[in-house]
């Protein structure tokens, strides 16, 4: 285990994901590749590359599916992938969809659940979220959401905040969430890498929730929020300044992937000439520039740096940008820097302004995490309209409704229904699978997550919401929450739904129970605690 | 609470003329509300003679216009705001005012050549009531130039801080939040344990000399940890302060000689309060946790005080309570996060439970101004969660209408009040749906803001250059 050896991550770094690690052996292996035959058995400890994966389509071979079979039929079924089945079927087979359709036969063994009058949907997806780094209550212990330290922190992690038993995570689960970013906040010029999480039951660890293979995110900001809270210590304090310090740190990543990238060019000639001399081959010419042996060691590597890490993911194309700008202007801006570094901004996040550029950010591929009608609070979000997504949808964009609220992450079903209302109010023509994707299909792949969730599609991860009706109606609720084909939540259970610690023994009701609140779905603990019942008695 | 009583006020008497002077010199001074005390000019003359006529609540207000004509709304089904429902219903409006409300019968009755607006098979509700909001207070929150909200000094009693004199007719969020139907606001100041003086708006945009229909209509304020970082020292202030404008008000002439104890606030707050006291405006207490809506009640109950909660995160645990005490509650239903410790049990059918259990219950949208217009979706967020359609619809109308005590004048749809009116083609609370026509003071008005505006600026993108081309 090459990962191992390496002096870099700590312990708990280095469990921080299977798919994480998996794509470093895999980059490790082009890698390897790339730097042809000479690499012998003899390489001596290297840094890691940056962990990362790929933005585009994941294009692992999915596993067959596997496990016990689950048909949801009869309910009106609305993929975002194009198709609405006005009485669908849905089969799930152990965490994956096997098959998507009307009167699907039922499998042998299968357990058929009748969900006429119901509206199925792919699990809902939100880009923006600081639950778990800006918890409730709403302690001052509880901020974790911004290392205002410096203007630039590429280094931080928000893994390494969020807390697991912030009781809002289970109240977005509520409202059919079944994947959601979080990200630092909007303080910094780079605030720091995000997590992109599913918010299951029974987290001890916000990594015990983290999205397996999703590509690492980072959040800049655009705007006043940067040069609000830096500018009295030390800067920036204009949007010039601003600007200044994206391309400084940028241009920072660049000359440190250089130098890295001095450094293993060195080591490959350094490798080619032990694998020569092993072999006898070696020449005058391979003895050092003086001829004389110099260069016996390896090369040393240049320092690592975290922040420059994450920035180089960025440059290379494999860490996904998630841009918090109001201002049409401060976008356009942004895209023509990102562009002259060679990377792209997947999504920029609130962009009220959006629908003045939405050609734009159509014809770049750049999507726009936006709120349904938040407007007003700061002088650059007082041009927010109620149609941004709408003509961004039309304009050929990606809209994305997100929610930077926990009460919003809540109904974000709702926040899209406004968004669409408004839309098909002034005549735009968008259709309810249109909107459904921007809190489903479009999200998803905002975080690079698309190939995975995002569609009721065949092969993909079982994340489905059973809502009670129309879910763009005020008045439909979700149901029932499945993440990767596991019941986590159903409105049915009331009392024994799962509940993080925080609010456990804090109501007269919790004291009179025979055991405590429960920590996993109903279903789940049952075998164990009757054993442990009946072992009792 | 036993350690303080509120003095009844007297009924007879001297005292009550005195008192009687005070509100009177309170409401003609009017913007005495600034940090620094107005100039104490001499009383005007007729004052005396103003004063020993009752004060029955006019039927007027300064808006109200003669007219000679009427309009007829004819055909829609009118959700009165009381509950009931006129099918095919005929509504007159003359001037500011509703003059009737029929049902179809008297449609086939109406005068030959009146104006009519067809309204078949649309549904027409009063127009919708902002409560506890900042609305016209505020046009951009972090650019404090642009915020009077607040009386931003260290005293946590503020009550004579008057909204009315604050408010901007020109503000973007009147049109934006009228054209979905929001028509009046309960403006209310904030910040401090009592925050001064709310004010009843129609949404009448650049309307600067009408737009605030009746100023001083209740006192805000904020419960809880607002004094001393203290509950306790917040319950001693408040109860050392409504002692003190009882003094105030009862000896008013022994205060003007000197001859009483030190106020422990300034004479402007403290006068602003004698309404409050004798139970005329309500006391509007923004408040989350259990104990301290009951002490509220307790106030309420043990005085002349109407006292109303803003908040109430945990107000259905002590809902029979509140009930008993009369004590209404301004809910927003999303609020269901133990945001604060004071809200932990915060749950989504508060307002279901506490209209239940006999409790009056309004509906708002807390402390975002620009999105006023979203209390259509509180209510049907509400109704989602138990609470009856026709009660969330009253919950946005006639029941604020009530708890700020201005129901003679607005709030639902009834011969005598002003005609606030939205027209709607469904269910006012769906998302699908938006006003087709708002009403104010009983004139159309047109269906644009700067939202509007912005938008159609922005249709058509193929109109600006870019150099990418």
């Amino acid at each position: 285990m090459l990962l191992v050896s390496i002096d870099r991550p700590p312990a708990g770094r280095r469990a921080r994901s299977v798919g994480v690690l998996l794509a470093c052996v895999v980059l490790l292996l082009t890698m390897a590749a790339a730097c042809g035959k000479k690499t012998g058995e003899t390489t001596p400890p290297e840094p890691p590359p940056p962990s990362r994966t790929r933005p585009e389509e994941p294009e692992r071979p999915r596993p067959a599916p596997t496990g016990p079979q689950l048909l949801l039929r009869g309910a009106r079924v609305m993929t975002a992938a194009g198709v609405v089945y006005p009485h669908g079927d849905v089969l799930l087979r152990g965490d994956r969809i096997a098959a998507v359709g009307s009167e699907l036969p039922v499998p042998k063994g299968a357990t058929v659940v009748d969900l006429r009058g119901k509206v199925l949907t792919p699990g809902i997806i939100d880009t923006h979220s600081h639950i778990g780094v800006y918890a409730a209550p709403g302690l001052s212990a509880h901020a974790d959401g911004n290392e205002t330290s410096a203007a630039v922190t590429a280094e931080v992690w928000a893994a390494d905040a969020v807390w697991p038993q912030d009781p809002q995570l289970e109240r977005a689960r509520a409202g059919g969430i079944t994947t959601m970013q979080i990200l630092p906040g909007s303080a910094n010029l780079i605030g720091g890498r995000s997590v992109v999480i599913k918010p299951y039951p029974g987290l001890r660890s916000i990594e015990d929730a983290r999205f397996v293979g999703a590509p690492d995110g980072l959040k800049m900001a655009c705007g006043e929020n940067p040069k609000r809270v830096h500018g009295d210590k030390g800067g920036p304090s204009t949007r010039m300044g601003n600007v200044a310090g994206y391309r400084k740190a940028f241009q920072q990543a660049v000359e440190y992937r250089r130098n890295w990238q001095r450094y293993r060019d060195k080591k490959a000639r350094w490798e080619a000439k032990q694998l020569a001399r092993s072999r006898g081959e070696a020449s005058p010419a391979d003895e050092g520039e003086d001829g004389k042996g110099k260069d016996e060691d390896p090369p040393d590597p240049p320092a690592r740096d975290d922040a420059m890490e994450t920035l180089v993911g960025v440059l290379d194309g494999e860490t996904l940008v998630h841009m918090h700008c109001y201002r049409a202007d401060e976008m356009s801006l942004m895209m023509d820097l990102a562009r002259s570094f060679g990377f792209r901004i997947r999504s920029f996040h609130h962009a009220v302004e959006a629908y003045k550029i939405a050609d734009r950010l159509a014809a770049r591929d750049v999507a726009a995490s936006v709120w349904a009608d938040w407007w007003g609070f700061k002088a650059e979000a007082y041009d927010g309209i109620r149609e941004n997504a709408a003509l961004l949808s039309a304009a050929g964009g990606r809209p994305i409704i997100h929610s930077d609220s926990a009460i919003g992450i809540q109904r974000l079903n709702q926040e899209a229904a406004k968004a669409l209302f408004a839309g098909r109010r002034i005549g735009l023509r968008i259709s309810d699978d249109e909107a459904l994707r921007w809190i489903t299909a479009n999200p998803a792949w905002a975080l690079g997550v698309h190939g995975e969730v995002g569609t009721l599609e065949e092969g993909k991860l079982a994340d489905l919401v059973v809502w009670s009706g129309d879910p763009f109606s005020v008045y439909s609720r979700a149901e029932q929450v499945y993440i990767e084909g596991r019941l986590v939540f159903d409105e049915g259970w009331g009392d024994r739904a799962p509940r993080s610690d925080f609010e456990v023994g804090l109501s007269p009701a919790d004291l009179e129970r025979d055991a405590p609140p429960p920590v996993f779905p109903p279903g789940e603990a049952a075998p164990k605690a009757k054993k442990d019942e009946e072992d009792d008695r | 609470m036993s350690d303080l009583e509120i003095r009844p006020r007297p009924t007879v008497g001297l005292s009550r003329l005195v008192g009687l002077l005070v509100v009177l010199m309170a409401s003609i001074l009017g913007p005495t509300s600034a940090a620094a005390p107005a100039p104490s000019t001499a009383p005007a003359p007729r004052r005396a003679s103003r004063a020993s006529r009752p004060a029955p609540e006019p039927a007027r207000l300064p808006f109200d216009r003669e007219a000679s004509t009427s309009i007829f709304l004819v055909g829609a089904a009118v959700h009165v705001g009381n509950g009931t429902v006129i099918e095919g219903g005929v509504v007159e409006l003359r001037g500011a005012r509703i003059v009737a409300v029929d049902g179809p019968e008297r449609a086939g009755a109406l005068p030959s050549g009146a104006a009519v607006i067809d309204l078949a098979g649309k549904r027409l509700t009063p127009g919708l009531v902002a409560a506890a909001s900042p609305l016209g207070l505020v046009e951009i929150d972090m650019e404090s130039a642009t915020v009077d909200a607040e009386r931003q000094d260290g005293d946590p009693i503020r009550a004579g801080y008057d909204a009315a004199m604050a408010i901007n007719a020109d503000s973007s969020l009147l049109p934006v939040n009228a054209i979905e139907g929001i028509t009046s606001a309960a403006v209310t100041p904030r910040g401090g344990l009592l925050s001064g003086q709310v004010a009843w708006i129609d949404l009448v945009a650049g309307d600067h000399v009408g737009i605030v229909a009746r100023p001083r209509i209740a006192a805000a304020g904020t419960f809880g940890s607002a004094v001393a970082g203290s509950r306790a020292a917040t319950f001693a202030r408040l109860h050392e302060v409504l002692d003190d404008a009882a003094l105030l008000r009862d000896r008013r002439g022994s205060f003007d000689k000197r001859q009483t104890r030190e106020l422990s606030a300034h004479r402007l707050d403290l006068e602003a309060l004698a309404p409050v006291l004798a139970g005329e405006v309500p006391l509007v207490m923004r408040a989350d946790r259990a104990s301290d809506l009951l002490a509220l009640a307790e106030l309420a109950r043990s005085s002349p005080l109407r006292v109303a909660v803003v908040g109430g995160a945990q107000a259905w645990k002590v809902a029979d309570v509140l009930a008993a005490a009369e004590v209404a509650v301004i809910v927003q239903p999303s609020l269901n996060l133990p945001q604060s410790v004071d809200q932990l049990g915060a749950r989504l059918d508060d307002a279901a439970l506490l209209h239940a259990a006999g409790v009056r219950v309004g509906i708002t949208v807390l402390d975002d101004p620009h999105n006023a217009r979203n209390v259509t979706q509180e209510a049907g967020i509400a109704v989602a969660h138990g609470l009856p359609h026709e009660a969330a619809l009253s919950a946005i109308t006639l029941e604020l209408a009530r708890i700020y005590g201005m129901e003679q004048h607005y709030g639902s749809i009834e011969p005598g009040k002003v005609a606030n009116l939205v027209v709607w083609d469904g269910d006012p609370f769906e998302l699908s749906q938006w006003p087709r026509q708002v009403y104010l003071r009983g004139q159309v008005i047109p269906m644009r803001s700067r939202q509007t505006l912005l938008r159609d600026r922005y249709r058509d993108l193929g109109r600006f250059r870019d150099r990418d081309e």
